[in-house]
């Protein structure tokens, strides 16, 4: 049986790479991780709906913390889907669940145990959304975290929205996509571990 | 050979059961179906539902329509069921007098007693007085916690935003501290003031204790009677708050009021004495003519909004005469009138449900446009109690004296038929629109259909992508995956799928909510028909939508068996289960030559 030997050794070279490229899932099951997108912090660091990429992280993660919950910031660039990108984060998660946020805004709850173009919220009108909006996503996450009953976050619904923003979103995803790059291993930023909150009954 | 039709139309559902009786007069069943009702019973509209039915049926047994000789149709009991529900206490709290709820996430633990003070008005410079920091939205959490950091006398805080944790993990001395507080304005500076926050997984227990109270704010003996709906209202928070503010209660007692019955035996009696004694005064009134509520008290008001439901239902101009009531004790969550955080109070509170008897239901007339549509000769014939009993006969095991337990939705039917083949019946107001009732205040739900899904599946928890918890403890595995919109929701099993409760309500309180609210309106009320019929049954079939419950036949099955009774839901000619009772004793009158 004739083998392409090159071949062969191309597939193994590429399967090693990505082996060794694949961060390893968290162990703390208290974790969120949330995952940016490629371009997430450049070219302005701005939302869509003019919100600064920072002040939208930092909502994220009061959500996240005001749960009770710990949470990790990873940058994703295999991909500039913001299903991806969750489904990644997701994937990193000690809790299995995930936030992905694109640089124009667009946000997602992801579980792990989901397939990528399922999910368990998304908001997909960024121009709508807000700082609150933000931090109720981070608290929604680490409510389903935690195993809690969960109310969906009430969001707007404008039907002209696609129309008034097709062009600023085509541009910021085309950015996105610039910066993606399917080999670019996903990259571990801000890790914050359990805030000292009640241990053994004690204040 | 003739082929007969009997048609039962009820409240919710129209059943139908074919029969062919050959020339020797012996009659086999060939098939039943069943199908919802087409508008309100004994109305015109239901001609449609029926023919529905019967096109089912036909189908089924392998027939035509034309091969039909003979309808029958059921003269429906007329009997109209209403619900209605009054709250008897209110908690109204006034100059911010208390605080105390359940904030999803408060921070901290223990109890302090300070004076409040805005976060923008702390001095500069250190002084021995305790303060409890009050922070509005437009303090971030950072900032709060700076501030308190910098303020070795604060005792405790309270937060508009939902921040507790976010400030609580950035001080470096640990307080309690309750947030959520919308009405944070209306806090006044300078008061003195209690805060308490429990552990984990325990309630207040300084400040729902009005001795507690009287502690640390040094009360009176006079202000701690005053202060004592305060503590009770604070019984089951995790965190609260108690302003020492010129307090009286502003809610006069409530005049709750009385009913009159007048029967054979004319009986006042005042609800506040709760439902069991209004309970033996129905009993002791004897046969009803009508029941009627003192004016503008909450009870005056419950009846005629029962009465009101049943007016609209039976579609009567004048008001309709109550037979029957009866009352539950319960209880509902209600807001306190005045308070910060949208704080609720658990309140007393009683249900009834009513019943009027309607006069004769238009049959003739569905009869007649069914015979016209149809062409088949169509009679009305039968008193329902009676077809139910002789339909009941049929479950295997069943013996005299029997009785049989129609549990409706707006009343509880029983019947009792001996050897000698007397029937003797009774129609109780409350049934399953009692139990939604209960199940939908007690649990604040906004909707009845909620109310009514939890009445009628069994509830779960959605805890993974691939399992639930089923209420008894139980895991159940789907291979497909879950529908990810129901993760980490309370459900319940409808034959359909899940159906997500939207309001956060933990599941063992649902069940406890669901099965006590059966408990209470059908095992007291089932006893109660029972013994108005004061003949002793030996057997008691169970017949009608309620015997169709999954928990409700077990509860009274439980419930007579310790009084010496055989008592489980029907087996319809051992096949049908609880339904087609009424169609099935039809037939059986038809063939007994009635």
């Amino acid at each position: 049986m004739h083998h392409d030997e090159a071949l062969v050794a191309l597939v193994t070279r590429i399967v090693l790479e990505q082996l060794q490229n694949t961060p390893s899932r968290s162990q703390n099951p208290k974790e969120v991780v949330i995952g940016v997108g490629p371009a997430y912090g450049t070219g302005g660091a701005k939302t869509i709906n003019d919100l600064s990429h920072s002040a939208v992280l930092a909502e994220i993660k009061a959500g996240i913390e005001e749960e009770g919950m710990d949470f990790s910031v990873v940058q994703v660039f295999k991909s500039s889907d913001v299903a991806v990108i969750g489904k990644e984060a997701a994937d990193l998660s000690g809790s299995g669940l995930g936030i992905g946020i694109q640089s124009k805004g667009t946000a997602i709850i992801h579980q792990t145990d989901l397939q990528i173009l399922s999910n368990i919220e998304l908001f997909p009108q960024a121009p709508l959304l807000t700082l609150a909006h933000y931090r109720q996503i981070g608290k929604n996450a680490a409510k389903y975290a935690k195993g809690e009953s969960v109310t969906p976050i009430a969001t707007q619904n404008d039907p002209m929205i696609r129309a008034a923003y097709q062009v600023k979103a085509a541009l910021m995803h085309i950015k996105e996509t610039e910066k993606a790059d399917r080999n670019k291993p996903t990259q571990h930023y801000v890790a914050q571990s359990a805030t000292p909150l009640m241990k053994g009954g004690q204040n | 050979m003739k082929i007969l039709a009997a048609v039962d139309i009820g409240n919710s559902t129209t059943e139908v059961c074919l029969a062919e009786e050959n020339d020797a007069g012996k009659i086999r069943f060939l098939s039943s179906t069943s199908v919802f009702t087409t508008g309100l019973k004994g109305t015109a509209d239901n001609t449609t539902g029926i023919l529905a039915a019967l096109e089912e049926a036909t189908v089924q047994a392998d027939i035509t329509l034309n091969q039909i000789s003979h309808i029958r149709i059921n003269e429906a009991a007329p009997v109209i069921g209403g619900a209605a529900m009054e709250t008897l206490t209110q908690t109204i709290v006034t100059e911010s007098s208390m605080l105390g709820h359940n904030p999803k996430t408060p921070a901290g633990m223990g109890t302090g007693y300070g004076k409040t003070i805005l976060i923008e008005n702390l001095p500069s410079i250190a002084n021995q007085e305790s303060y409890i920091v009050v922070i509005s939205s437009e303090t971030d959490y950072e900032e709060a916690a700076k501030i308190i950091n910098q303020h070795s006398n604060i005792i405790g805080a309270i937060l508009q935003l939902d921040e507790a944790v976010l400030v609580y993990n950035r001080l470096d001395k640990k307080i309690p501290i309750i947030d959520e507080v919308r009405d944070i304005h209306k806090i006044k500076e300078g008061i003195e003031t209690a805060i308490e926050a429990a552990p984990p997984g325990q309630s207040v227990g300084m400040l729902s204790n009005p001795y507690g109270i009287a502690t640390l704010l040094k009360l009176t003996p006079e202000e701690t009677l005053q202060i004592t709906p305060i503590a009770k209202s604070l019984i089951g928070a995790k965190s609260a708050v108690v302003m020492k503010t010129p307090w009286r209660n502003l809610a006069p007692p409530q005049k709750i009021g009385s009913i009159s019955i007048k029967g054979d035996k004319n009986i006042d009696v005042d609800f506040s004495h709760g439902a069991g004694t209004i309970a033996k005064a129905i009993e002791a009134a004897g046969n009803i003519r009508d029941i009627t509520g003192e004016a503008n008290t909450n009870v005056g008001n419950m009846l005629e909004k029962a009465r009101a439901s049943m007016t609209d239902l039976a579609g009567y101009g004048e008001n309709p005469q109550i037979r029957d009531l009866f009352a539950v004790d319960t209880f509902a969550p209600v807001a306190i009138s005045g308070a910060l955080a949208g704080e609720t109070s658990l309140e007393k509170a009683i249900a009834v449900a009513a019943m009027v008897t309607a006069g004769r239901l238009p049959m003739e007339a569905i009869a007649q446009g069914l015979s016209k549509k149809t062409g088949i000769y169509t009679t009305v014939t039968g008193v329902e109690p009676v077809m139910a009993t002789l339909g009941a006969l049929t479950t295997p095991g069943a013996g005299f004296p029997l009785a049989i337990l129609d549990l409706g939705g707006g009343s509880t039917d029983a019947a009792i038929i001996d050897e000698n083949g007397t029937v003797k019946s009774v129609s109780m107001a409350g049934a399953g629109e009692l139990v939604t009732l209960m199940i939908q205040s007690q649990l604040g739900l906004a909707s009845r259909i909620t109310a009514e899904n939890i009445k009628k599946y069994p509830a779960a928890k959605v805890e993974s992508m691939f399992h639930i918890r089923l209420e008894n403890g139980d895991t159940l595995f789907y291979e497909e995956g879950i529908d990810p919109r129901f993760f980490g929701s309370v459900v319940v099993l409808a034959p359909g799928g899940m159906i997500k409760i939207e309001e956060e309500r933990p599941i063992e309180k649902i069940v406890r909510v669901r099965q006590e609210a059966k408990q209470g309106v059908f095992v007291n009320n089932a006893i109660r028909a029972i013994r108005k019929l004061n003949i002793q049954a030996k057997h008691i079939i169970l017949v009608g939508g309620s015997a169709e419950d999954f928990e409700i036949p077990g509860f009274l099955s439980t419930a007579f068996a310790d009084m010496g009774m055989v008592c489980g839901k029907g087996n319809i000619r051992g096949t049908e289960g609880s339904r087609n009772a009424v169609a099935t004793g039809l037939i059986m009158s038809y063939a007994g030559g009635v």
